[in-house]
């Protein structure tokens, strides 16, 4: 599933997707639950609070995520930290966020590591006192994928009756803003029920939500 | 259909099995009936429904004109095409009439002698329906949104009511007392429901987000507050802790044998929780438009297998498969919003009421019938047969093909 996320962020991010893009991928909402909990668990995959959206989530491959952290962390003075969190506490829990006490307590970081560890992306603040575990240099892909989201958005309810053929619409080239392929937009907007998806017999048609 | 019909009189099937994929069959078919029709008396929506549980023969409905009307589902007219008629009313010319719009109505789960209604007019009257007066009123501070009484109670007669205000009034039907207070919510509550398995269990919905469960034996608060995250508090923001829902939590309903409870809320999400611990059982189903203010009100199928949600979404009632939660289908019909709907276990019927002022009935879809038919066949024959012996004629079923 990871086709899609684009390397054109100079290769310095790893691929992201989203949970509910996965959702449009698979029918059975439950099942692709259950499944990313499994890996989870296993320690394969690691999921992230995006921010924007209570429920977007974001999944990364443990292994990627760690070698482009370290990659970026190259030649910085808090690498040391950097790699020490990563072996630690990524390793062996699969929370999304941490709270000052467990940083302190559980895994021993002192006050200055955790505001390295700020500084160098991998944590972001959520509120006094506990943070997110979040990806470095993320705030570009952020601000990317709302933009394309706005733009295929915008695309459908453009269209004669707010409804296109998903057919058409991958054919439709974005404009030069818009950076992400055209399909990995539709397994986000379909996924997360901004567009309704109805068959049909030319293939599936997108048809706008009015929420 | 044959071989389940063969295979219970070998034996080598449980009765249960038989019944029970018939209901499931019934229910997937389910649609809108030309036939079948309610009597149009609400000039405004219908915000609830109720039909009893002893004989399945009677439909209470209440409006938000506060007029309560009583129907009969039963069809004795032989005919196939039946609307079902009023059978008497507390309109707006009744002494003792609602001032303001009905939010609730229950009948009393023993007999169809008593029914209880209450109101945005802050009161909660308990009816005799012989006479149409009210034997009893309870008076609140704030807007009653909605009551409940247990269904299985044997030690108590205690009816729950939730109101503006965040503390949960128990009133005893018995004694007209209301000394029984349950503390713990921060906002209005917005429903209650008992649970059909033990009749000393509540598990109360509010608008902040938190779904309570209590057993009223105890003197200290509640059991336990349903958690979406299931206790991992890294997955929300600090604020959304220990909550059921990021938004007002506005619906709940116990599945048939009270091991399962499903909650709605205005967060356009459905949750389905076990109801002894309080887990959630994470099955997703989706996008769940809800937009009301007040209660929805939906239901759980009894007696199929898989069993079937029925929430009102939008203009139109979404099916969903219970456990796994896939959406089986979207029953189209109203004009406006659907505020309630309610199962009838005997029929497999869906009655749903809406802001539009009618009442729909959804009816399985008979099969066809058989090209030959034997003289004495009763179940699903082509009616109408003069030559059909009457010994044998479908006197009971409603709709017959």
């Amino acid at each position: 599933m990871t086709l899609f996320p684009r390397k054109l962020f100079n290769d310095s991010l790893p691929l992201i997707v989203l949970k509910h893009q996965l959702y449009s991928v698979h029918h059975d909402k439950t099942l692709v639950d259950k499944e990313l909990n499994k890996l989870r668990e296993q320690g394969e995959l690691l999921m992230f609070q995006l921010g924007f959206d209570t429920e977007a989530f974001g999944l990364i491959f443990a292994s990627d995520y760690k070698t482009k952290v370290l990659a970026g962390e190259e030649g910085r003075e808090t690498r040391a930290t950097v790699e020490r969190f990563l072996e630690k506490v990524v390793s062996s829990c699969t929370d999304l966020s941490f709270s000052k006490d467990k940083m302190l307590r559980q895994f021993l970081f002192t006050d200055t590591e955790i505001t390295q560890l700020v500084k160098s992306g991998v944590l972001t603040v959520r509120d006094a006192g506990s943070w997110w575990l979040s990806i470095p240099n993320s705030g570009k892909f952020t601000k990317y994928f709302i933009q394309g989201r706005k733009a295929v958005l915008g695309m459908v309810k453009k269209s004669k009756y707010s409804e296109v053929l998903k057919a058409e619409l991958e054919e439709r080239r974005t404009n030069v803003q818009v950076k992400f392929p055209m399909k990995y937009l539709i397994h986000d907007i379909v996924g997360a029920e901004l567009v309704e998806s109805i068959p049909t017999t030319s293939g599936p048609l997108l048809r706008f939500v009015d929420s | 259909m044959l071989g389940y019909l063969t295979a219970r009189q070998a034996g080598l099937d449980d009765p249960l099995r038989l019944r029970r994929a018939e209901s499931t069959r019934r229910v997937q078919s389910l649609k809108l009936n030309p036939d079948r029709d309610v009597d149009r008396i609400h000039g405004n929506g219908i915000n609830t429904i109720d039909i009893e549980a002893i004989e399945g023969r009677y439909m209470l409905s209440g409006g938000a004109d506060g007029v309560v009307v009583i129907y009969d589902l039963e069809n004795y007219s032989g005919k196939q095409q039946y609307t079902c008629k009023a059978v008497c009313s507390i309109g707006r010319s009744n002494r003792h009439v609602h001032k303001f719009s009905v939010e609730t109505v229950q009948w009393y789960p023993y007999d169809t002698g008593m029914f209880v209604s209450s109101s945005f007019d802050k009161t909660m009257k308990v009816w005799d329906t012989e006479t149409l007066k009210p034997a009893e009123v309870f008076e609140f501070e704030g807007n009653v949104y909605n009551h409940h009484l247990s269904p299985i109670a044997r030690k108590h007669s205690l009816i729950a009511v939730g109101t503006k205000n965040p503390k949960i009034q128990l009133c005893d039907l018995k004694s007209g007392s209301r000394i029984h207070i349950l503390q713990g919510h921060r906002a209005e509550v917005l429903s209650v429901r008992w649970s059909p398995r033990y009749e000393h269990i509540l598990a109360s919905a509010s608008a902040d987000s938190k779904v309570k469960v209590w057993d009223v034996r105890r003197a200290s608060g509640s059991l336990f507050t349903l958690d979406q995250h299931n206790g991992d508090k890294s997955k929300a923001s600090s604020e959304a802790v220990n909550t059921a829902h990021n938004g007002r939590v506005n619906g709940l309903c116990f599945s048939g044998d009270g091991l399962h409870l499903l909650t709605t809320g205005t967060d356009d999400r459905m949750r389905l929780w076990n109801s002894a611990t309080g887990e959630n059982t994470l099955v997703n189903y989706g996008k769940v438009c809800n937009e009301s203010r007040k209660r929805l009100q939906f239901t759980v199928s009894r007696g199929c297998s898989p069993e079937f949600v029925f929430v009102p979404c939008g203009s139109s009632v979404a099916v969903y498969a219970l456990h796994t939660g896939e959406l089986v289908t979207m029953l189209r019909g109203h004009y406006n919003n659907v505020d309630c709907c309610e199962f009838h276990p005997d029929y497999q019927e869906l009655y749903s009421g809406g802001k539009d002022c009618n009442i729909l009935a959804w009816v399985p879809v008979l099969r066809a019938p058989d090209v030959e038919e034997e003289p004495d066949s009763t179940k699903k024959s082509a009616a109408g047969q003069p030559s059909v012996n009457p010994a044998f004629e479908d006197a009971w079923s409603s709709d017959e093909d």
